[in-house]
């Protein structure tokens, strides 16, 4: 099938499309989100884009606290229904550490994503904890409060 | 023609007849055309310029009075002021865009040009980019469509729905067809426009869903589709650019009917031969046969001839001020050593000597020598005492030898 480089896309669609983020930052401070759900980082970059790279990577929750785990087909590329390998992941954080260091880096999917992948997996799992029950734990040294009255 | 061109299944609709094989279609080559986002733009800019209607202030707003200025003289600036009394207008200034009541500046006028003269040729490369931006997920997704659940780009489907009448009819197509997000997410959409536009006619605003692209003239689709928000449908002969590519920005999701895909290869043209409809059309050619630039850099034929990358890293050494650091000095200048050496032993010798010379005044005294000292200090000391005891003056004359 016709397929664009990633290249190019890139070039077409880094300055203006729906998923950019502008406002933060203002001059050289400036900084450019990206809502793209395959965008590991949510930065606007070639690296992390996930419309300009036929390798993605997406890590989001997914149904009762479990975590979905997505690599994209390279040969589905004008394919967006079958486009995606999605598995759902409801273990632990280090066996699903593992399963991601395995779909990403172990076999040479994206190497350069595994340290992404791991801290949006972090991220993710983390927003998935529930607080535990019972009485909270006091805390016996008193904290110190700095700068209120 | 190519041998291997690319085919496009055509998503087959619900009481369509069965067929062992699922239809394809050769794609078209309009699809491979290059995509230019900037000449798109500039079409876009333009084109849209040309369903102006003029407009103008009134061509005697401000100057309906009989003003002039009082010139110099009187204390006030030298604008055009109302003549008369009785009247707060008498006296005030008029004309000037500053003014009260007075007229705009540069007030607008009809003949502006309104209207954009855009080179065909030009014209025509902006259809095809944006032709060929709608085949490709990515940037339809980057215009901001749904299009997670649709089965293949480009999206063709079976000529039944070219017979579909009702609306309701068509909202299944696009379910079945996963458009329907997209035009969803049109209708969620829809909203009522900030600012004055409200007032001028376009009061309210929304998201642009699919657009469905027919052949045959008078197809029961358009009726059947068009009230669907966000959903626009247009004919292949009669492709706009203002529809391919809304706001400027390639990428719209488009459908195609099969027959309407079928006729793309006919309008446009192939890479081989030119087009049917349009007089001396030929597909505008890409300027890069391979425009994936990582994979030209990362072959073998270019690694082959670059130098390799330079891994190790040079550091430049570091300064050492050899007045301050023995070493350097000595690598500079073998004798320092002996001269430092005889330096030392020479201040050594001096301070010794100093030492001695110091000592040897110094000269401790020994303990006999301190009584003996002490003693005679006491014996002064005793005759001084003595000899002041001057009780009688015979000691004055026995000591001046006077004889009483």
């Amino acid at each position: 099938m016709t397929t664009v480089p990633g290249s190019l896309i890139w070039e077409i669609v880094k300055k203006n499309n729906s998923f950019l983020v502008k406002q933060f930052g203002r001059g050289t401070a400036a900084l450019q989100f990206s809502k793209e759900s395959n965008n590991l980082y949510n930065l606007n970059s070639f690296k992390h884009s996930g419309l300009a790279n036929a390798k993605t990577v997406t890590i989001q929750p997914g149904k009762d606290r479990s975590v979905v785990l997505a690599t994209s087909k390279t040969k589905k590329q004008n394919k967006p229904a079958s486009l995606l390998h999605k598995s759902v992941m409801k273990k632990e954080f280090r066996r699903m550490s593992k399963a991601v260091t395995n779909q990403v880096a172990d076999n040479r999917y994206r190497p350069d994503l595994k340290k992404a992948a791991l801290a949006r997996l972090s991220a993710v799992n983390k927003s998935l904890r529930v607080a535990k029950s019972g009485a909270k734990k006091r805390n016996r040294q008193g904290v110190k409060i700095v700068g209120r009255k | 023609m190519a041998a291997a061109r690319p085919l496009v299944t055509v998503q087959s609709l619900e009481g369509d007849m069965a067929t062992d094989a699922t239809p394809t279609v050769a794609l078209p080559d309009v699809m491979k055309a290059s995509i230019r986002p900037d000449i798109v733009n500039f079409v876009h800019s333009n084109i849209s310029k040309n369903s102006r209607q003029p407009y103008a202030v009134s061509k005697k707003a401000g100057h309906q009075t009989s003003a002039e200025s009082w010139g110099t003289g009187r204390a006030v600036s030298r604008i055009p002021r109302v003549p008369g009394g009785g009247t707060h207008r008498a006296g005030q200034g008029a004309f000037g865009n500053m003014c009260r009541g007075g007229r705009m500046f540069a007030p607008t006028k009809i003949w502006r040009r309104w209207h954009r003269k855009i080179n065909v040729n030009q014209k025509r490369y902006a259809i095809v980019s944006a032709i060929a931006a709608s085949a490709i997920p990515s940037l339809v997704m980057a215009r901001g469509h749904k299009i997670e659940t649709v089965p293949e780009m480009p999206l063709v489907v079976s000529d039944s729905a070219e017979g579909v009448e009702k609306t309701s009819a068509a909202l299944k197509v696009l379910k079945q067809i996963g458009a329907y997000t997209d035009s969803e997410k049109a209708k969620d959409s829809q909203a009522i426009r900030p600012g004055k536009g409200k007032a001028r006619n376009r009061r309210y605003i929304s998201r642009k869903g699919p657009l469905i692209v027919y052949s045959t003239e008078g197809a029961k689709l358009v009726k059947a589709f068009r009230n669907i928000p966000g959903v626009e449908v247009a004919n292949v002969e009669r492709l706009n650019l203002l529809k391919l590519a809304p706001g400027g920005h390639l990428g719209r999701f488009v459908i195609w009917t099969k027959s309407a895909f079928e006729k793309l290869d006919s309008i446009y043209g192939t890479f081989e031969k030119g087009s049917e409809k349009k007089n001396a059309y030929v597909l505008p050619r890409a300027k890069m046969v391979n425009a994936d630039l990582a994979r030209i850099i990362n072959s073998d034929e270019v690694q082959s001839v670059v130098r390799p990358i330079k891994k190790e890293v040079k550091r430049a050494p570091m300064k050492k001020n050899p007045l301050k650091n023995l070493n350097t000095m000595l690598r500079l200048n073998p004798y320092a050593k002996t001269a430092r050496r005889m330096s030392l032993l020479a201040e050594a010798q001096r301070v010794k000597a100093k030492k001695e010379k110091l000592d040897k005044k110094r000269k401790p005294v020994s303990k006999e020598e301190a009584t003996a000292i002490k003693a005679a200090g006491k014996a002064w000391y005793q005759t001084m005492i003595s000899d002041s005891d001057y009780t009688e003056f015979e000691n004055f004359s026995k000591w001046l030898g006077v004889s009483q």
